[in-house]
Formats: structure tokens, C-alpha cells, sequence
């Protein structure tokens, strides 16, 4: 008969982390609530002069908070209780999706290493500033190189839980 | 693991975030209510399923979200171009 053997972790066990997560050379905290938009525009004049932004010109780009993720989508990471106006009337669709993720950020020498034991991007060619749509795993993450050692990671809310635990995992000498 | 040049991103991305589509630059007919169960059948169903060269659809689904199209080698897997859609076949 084939043993099978129990799993070190089940899934009812992992527990979305409150605080801040140290390792060696990395921190994992949460980014705080923030306001989220996702912009949709194929006029970005249009767009821009809607929510009274400049808009990053270029996919990767980054302005103030607000990623170009496609040729004609933008996603926004706004102080919390920003209300962006919605241009009823336009070709364009603004919508709030605070709710939708949650933002960790990954801070510290190692914290690069943690986001590539996941991550298949050339993470370290990617410029300070920058902003993209990835995977970490099988998981969707729109990741925000902040600083040289800061990244900022947003995450759908039902795939928290999993990716918290996934950097833990991954971080040197860390303990959830 | 491939890269993939998104012409969208610009950039070449780890093959991860693409989906593939099937093959590229197929029609769908304007008029299907005129086409006989035979050429219906050949359009949904009868593939090129070339041996070397062949023209297919990916979507940079976890990049920039685009559709593209691209020529790649279907015994070396080598992807010889990729272009936006709508262009011209290369
Ligand atoms: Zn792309």
C-alpha cells in the first residue's frame, strides 16, 4: 500500500500576516489601503484630461502612482480617498477597485531574490520607476520597482493568503 | 524558458505570461448563414498545421493584455517574428 504522506502546510492552515515579516536582508509588510483605479481609455488625452493626470506614455511607464499596463489600460495606486472624476459621457471607463488587491511590499538587498523565486522577469535590468503586469508562480502580481530595494506588489485579495506565505517561505531566515 | 518579443511591451518576456491563440490570419466569414456545412466546417475546424513556418496568435494575458501575432518554426520552436495585429502577414 502506498503511504501518502501528510503536507507540511495545508491550505486552511495559511494565515494572511499582519505585520512586518523580517529575514535577512528583506522585509514583507503590507503597503496599506490605498485607492485603486483601473483606467481604460484608447484616447489617452481623453483620459488624462477626465482625471486631470499626466499618464505615463509608454507601457512599463509609471507617473505618479499611475502604471501603464497595455496600450490602452492604466491601473492607478492612489493616496487613500482619492476620488478620480468618472467622465460620464466619454470614451473612457474609470473604476474604482479599491477592494479588489491588497499591496506588499518587499523591502531590502534580498528582496529582489524573494520576488525572483517566484517571479520570471529579468527583475534585475528592470528600472527603478518601472511598473508591470507579471506572475509570481501561477499568480497574477502587477509589480512597481518603487526604489533600488523597494517593490511593491498588488495582489488579488484571494490569492494574498498564498503569495504572503510564498515570500515568507522564500525569504532567508524569516518565520511567518 | 522561451522569450517571447511582445510587440505591444516592446520587450522580451518570459513565455509564462502568453497564451497561445491558434493559428493566425483566419476570417471569420462576414455572412456565415450563406456558407454550406463544408466550408463552414473548413473554417472552424481545418488548421494549416504546418511543418516548419507557421503564423499563430498569442495574448500577453499577464503582460500588457494584447493579442499578436507571430511566426515561429513549429520543429525548432524558434520564434521567428512577432507583429501587432492587424498588420500585414509577415
Ligand atoms: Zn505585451
Amino acid at each position: 500500500m502506498v503511504e501518502i504522506a501528510e503536507v507540511a502546510v495545508s491550505a486552511a492552515e495559511l494565515k494572511l500576516g499582519a505585520g512586518p515579516v523580517a529575514g535577512a536582508g528583506v522585509t514583507l509588510s503590507h503597503a496599506g489601503p490605498p485607492a485603486r483605479y483601473s483606467l481604460r481609455a484608447r484616447d489617452a488625452k481623453v483620459l488624462s484630461d477626465v482625471i486631470g493626470r499626466a499618464l505615463p506614455g509608454k507601457i512599463g511607464d509609471q507617473t505618479d502612482g499611475v502604471i501603464c499596463l497595455g496600450p490602452d489600460e492604466f491601473y492607478a495606486i492612489l493616496p487613500e480617498g482619492t476620488v478620480l472624476p468618472r467622465g460620464e459621457g466619454l470614451a473612457v471607463s474609470v473604476t474604482d477597485v479599491s477592494s479588489r488587491a491588497l499591496g506588499l511590499v518587499l523591502e531590502g538587498p534580498a528582496a529582489i531574490s524573494v520576488l525572483a523565486s517566484g517571479c520570471p522577469l529579468d527583475l534585475a535590468s528592470m528600472k527603478v520607476g518601472r511598473a508591470t503586469r507579471t506572475v509570481f508562480e501561477t499568480v497574477e502580481i502587477v509589480v512597481w520597482r518603487e526604489s533600488e530595494e523597494r517593490w511593491h506588489v498588488e495582489v488579488w485579495r484571494s490569492f494574498a493568503t498564498w503569495l504572503w506565505n510564498a515570500f515568507v517561505a522564500a525569504m532567508p531566515g524569516a518565520h511567518g | 524558458m522561451l522569450l517571447i518579443h511582445c510587440p505591444y511591451c516592446e520587450e522580451a518576456r518570459p513565455e509564462v505570461e502568453f497564451v497561445y491563440g491558434g493559428e493566425a490570419h483566419i476570417a471569420r466569414p462576414v455572412d456565415p448563414s450563406t456558407y454550406s456545412d463544408e466550408q463552414w466546417e473548413e473554417f472552424l475546424y481545418i488548421r494549416s498545421n504546418p511543418r516548419g513556418r507557421h503564423h499563430e496568435r498569442w495574448r500577453h494575458t499577464h503582460g500588457c493584455g494584447r493579442f499578436f501575432n507571430a511566426v515561429r518554426d513549429t520543429v525548432t520552436d524558434v520564434f521567428e517574428t512577432t507583429y501587432k495585429a492587424g498588420e500585414a502577414r509577415k
